[in-house]
């Protein structure tokens, strides 16, 4: 039921031939019963008729029988009862049952043995005279007309039934006055309304079916083009702005199809434009990142070649030199890392999975870091549950996240000891960077990631790095379908968590290190 | 003394790289577009190629593949593409190796060229096999059932690395190293693409090696030989 419930609110098809076919049942309800109520009663009327003329026939043979036998024998008027209640019996054409009731007036009916005046009282068919209304005797009693009355019947031996009581008032000979009833079965009548109430029915739902048919085949033809549209919406929202609608007609739905289509033109036309623009972008970058490259290679050799000769120039001369190699090394770094954000937003960034051991990695990544910080001080521990974690993903990019993460820290460590945690689970492995310094403002947590954002502008940039190391890291990450997080406070310091999937590319299921660090306040 | 070409479109970084390595003792044949490579190349053969990959006249892809037709010289690509793509790319037309512009030290340089130019596995002489490859160090050849397969330098330098030392399980880094003199990277590009440049010269079926396995998540090794 829910389900037909679903279906009838989520397709307009459903809607409309439902709706329909309801109105059309009200309708063929109405017009049917209307027609039925006007052919039973012809029916009936005439029944009725027939029926009472052949009881005014009757009646009149009764008594013109009993007319002529006037002053006969008791035997031949015995004789003439019964011939007469045999001929009012007999059942002509199309007639279902026809039975009398005979009584005489006065009397209870019961047989009598007076011979002087013979009481004729009798019934067929096994009638229950009991059932027989009071009414219409009393009627019939009291008028000289044929009286008639609609009724139930009971019989002795037999269902029963609706019948047609026809009744007058008979003298016979000898005897005295009664009551003649005719009683007319009404199964034949019964029968032919239920026939045609059946049929009345089968058309109603014959049309029904038809009309419910008929308004699927309309349906479908305002639906399909509806529908169409739809799939082809979906298409554009996946990206494929190629699909367009056919437009066979002149009609509605072709100017819909028409109105549709230019849409998608104008869409298409506008997202081309866009993606050129960003494309052009993207190029520029590119390109000018590229172009960079070869004039800083000479500088690069040439300023090596100045400074390996350095101690043979005056003091000024020789710091100059460590100053543009110096520069040199953060002016490259920082083209490096253009040119990795240019690949991210022109989304060509690949990733190149190998199977690799993660602890092995992150100890390197330490000897480089230190080394290149020239910062024997801070002391760095490692804490992980097993001796190798081997994961599958992109060993340049992990390794550049970790750098980028140790790096921060070693910033903003202020000589306090960083602690990395490392837990793997079945599907994902973290790796937390703790350190106890600056620490983050609980405002500057959502910033963190952006490009070129530093928590604190008038801060001098003491290691030099480019402002695009957290921000790439996060891309690095997200690349694998991973996650990096942050966590910090003011004084407490800052706490980096990278999650990745253990096989590259698959989803992760959750967070095996949470940002906020154990061994903080949980509930501040 | 040894001959460097150093092929590349801009004069001054040109230049620069003929200073860097005359003052490491090194030759230097300055050209600087694609198509007068060859005809240099075939007048004065150098011990080593430098060769940028956006040259004027011929394509350094180009380049490299015409050269390596016809010598085993060693060349080392010099470029300003880094992505993996551009890499596989050069290598793939023969180069030996690739260093991306900026590199970082001119020493870094001047010790690829040099490792590039040394004979490797100095160490080792006479004759090796491994699976029915036999390697004569000295005379520079692999056979395979008195059939030579030619090999580049750098390609005959790795195998040898291997065989050496059958059934040891070289890390790429290891390799890096060893073979490209590299003092520490993790860009195992460069040993991926020749793992399969030199099965598909030695192995049977490069789909199913049998010379140089793989470690999955640890690197290579030689096939431990069989019976013979």
């Amino acid at each position: 039921m829910n389900r037909f419930a679903n279906r009838l609110r989520n397709s307009l098809a459903s809607k409309v031939i439902v709706s329909t076919v309801l109105l059309s049942l009200a309708v063929v309800w109405l017009t049917g019963s209307a027609l039925y109520s006007q052919l039973s009663d012809g029916v009936r009327e005439v029944n009725l008729e027939s029926s009472l003329a052949e009881a005014r026939s009757s009646f009149f043979n009764a008594q013109y029988q009993f007319l002529l036998i006037e002053g006969e024998k008791s035997s031949v008027i015995t004789k003439a009862v019964q011939e007469v209640i045999i001929s009012s019996t007999e059942i002509s054409l199309n007639q279902d049952r026809k039975s009398i009731f005979l009584n005489r007036f006065g009397t209870p009916f019961r047989f009598s043995l007076n011979i002087e005046s013979p009481d004729y009282s009798t019934t067929t068919d096994g009638l229950d005279i009991s059932s027989f209304p009071e009414e219409l005797r009393e009627k019939v009693r009291s008028s000289d007309l044929v009286e008639y009355q609609y009724s139930k019947m009971q019989y002795k031996d037999r269902k029963d039934a609706n019948v047609l009581i026809a009744g007058r008032k008979i003298e016979i000979p000898k005897s005295g006055k009664y009551e003649m009833y005719l009683v007319y079965s009404l199964n034949n009548q019964n029968r032919t309304l239920t026939i045609i109430k059946n049929a009345l029915l089968l058309t109603g739902f014959a049309l029904l079916f038809l009309i419910g048919l008929i308004t699927w085949l309309v349906v479908r033809q305002v639906v399909k083009p509806v529908r169409e549209a739809a799939t082809i919406a979906q298409k554009f929202t996946q990206g494929d702005f190629s699909q367009r609608m056919r437009v066979e007609s002149s009609d509605e739905i072709a100017t819909l199809g028409t109105a549709f289509n230019e849409m998608a033109l104008s869409l298409e036309s506008q997202i081309s434009r866009l993606e050129n623009l960003s494309r052009v972008q993207q190029r520029f970058v590119s390109d000018v990142s590229h172009e960079l490259r070869t004039p800083l290679t000479t500088l690069r050799m040439a300023s090596e070649v100045i400074y390996s000769q350095k101690d043979s120039f005056d003091p000024t001369i020789t710091r100059s030199s460590e100053l543009l190699v110096a520069q040199l090394d953060r002016f490259e770094r920082l083209l490096e890392d253009l040119l990795e954000v240019s690949r991210f937003d022109a989304e060509v960034a690949v990733l190149e999975p190998v199977d690799f051991e993660l602890i092995g990695l992150i100890e390197r990544c330490i000897e480089d870091v230190r080394a290149s910080a020239h910062d024997h001080v801070i002391s760095i521990t490692i804490d992980h549950e097993t001796e190798n974690v081997m994961i599958k993903a992109d060993i340049r990019r992990v390794e550049r996240i970790m750098r980028n993460l140790l790096s921060n820290a070693f910033d903003h460590a202020e000589e306090k000891p960083i602690h990395i945690t490392v837990v793997s689970t079945r599907t994902e492995v973290a790796v937390g960077v703790r350190d106890f310094g600056t620490g983050i403002e609980f405002s500057a947590l959502s910033r963190i990631f952006d490009r070129f954002w530093r928590a604190d502008p008038s801060r001098a940039r003491v290691r030099g790095g480019t402002g695009l190391g957290l921000s790439i890291a996060l891309e690095d990450a997200r690349l694998h379908n991973g996650e990096l997080d942050a966590w910090g406070e003011p004084g407490q310091g800052a706490h980096f968590v990278l999650t990745l999937p253990r096989i590259a590319g698959e989803q992760i299921g959750g967070r095996p290190i949470r940002p906020q660090p154990e061994d903080y306040p949980q509930n501040l | 003394m040894t001959l460097v070409m150093v092929v590349d479109d801009d004069q001054d970084l040109a230049e620069m790289l003929g200073i860097v390595l005359t003052g490491a003792g090194i030759d230097v044949d300055l050209v600087s577009r694609g198509d007068e490579v060859l005809d240099v190349f075939r007048n004065n053969p150098p011990d080593l190629v430098l060769l940028d990959v956006m040259l004027p006249g011929l394509d350094g892809i180009e380049v490299c593949k015409l050269i390596r037709a016809e010598s085993m010289v060693p060349i080392v690509m010099l470029s300003a593409k880094g992505d993996t793509n551009d890499i596989v790319k050069g290598l793939e037309a023969g180069a030996d190796d690739y260093i991306v512009k900026p590199f970082r030290h001119p020493s870094e340089l001047i010790a690829r060229i040099r490792t590039r130019l040394r004979r490797t596995n100095a160490d080792v002489m006479g004759l090796l096999t491994i699976g029915d490859l036999s390697i004569d160090v000295t005379a520079h050849e692999v056979s395979r059932g008195g059939r030579k397969i030619a090999l580049t330098r750098l390609e005959f330098d790795l195998l040898v690395a291997l065989a050496k030392e059958p059934g040891r399980v070289f890390t790429r880094d290891a390799l890096l190293g060893e073979v490209w003199g590299y003092r520490h990277s993790t860009d195992t590009r460069l040993v991926n693409v020749h793992v399969q440049r030199l099965r598909s010269k030695v192995e049977h079926d490069p789909e199913h090696p049998e010379i140089i396995m793989t470690v999955r998540g640890v690197g290579y090794k030689a096939g431990v030989m069989g019976g013979s």
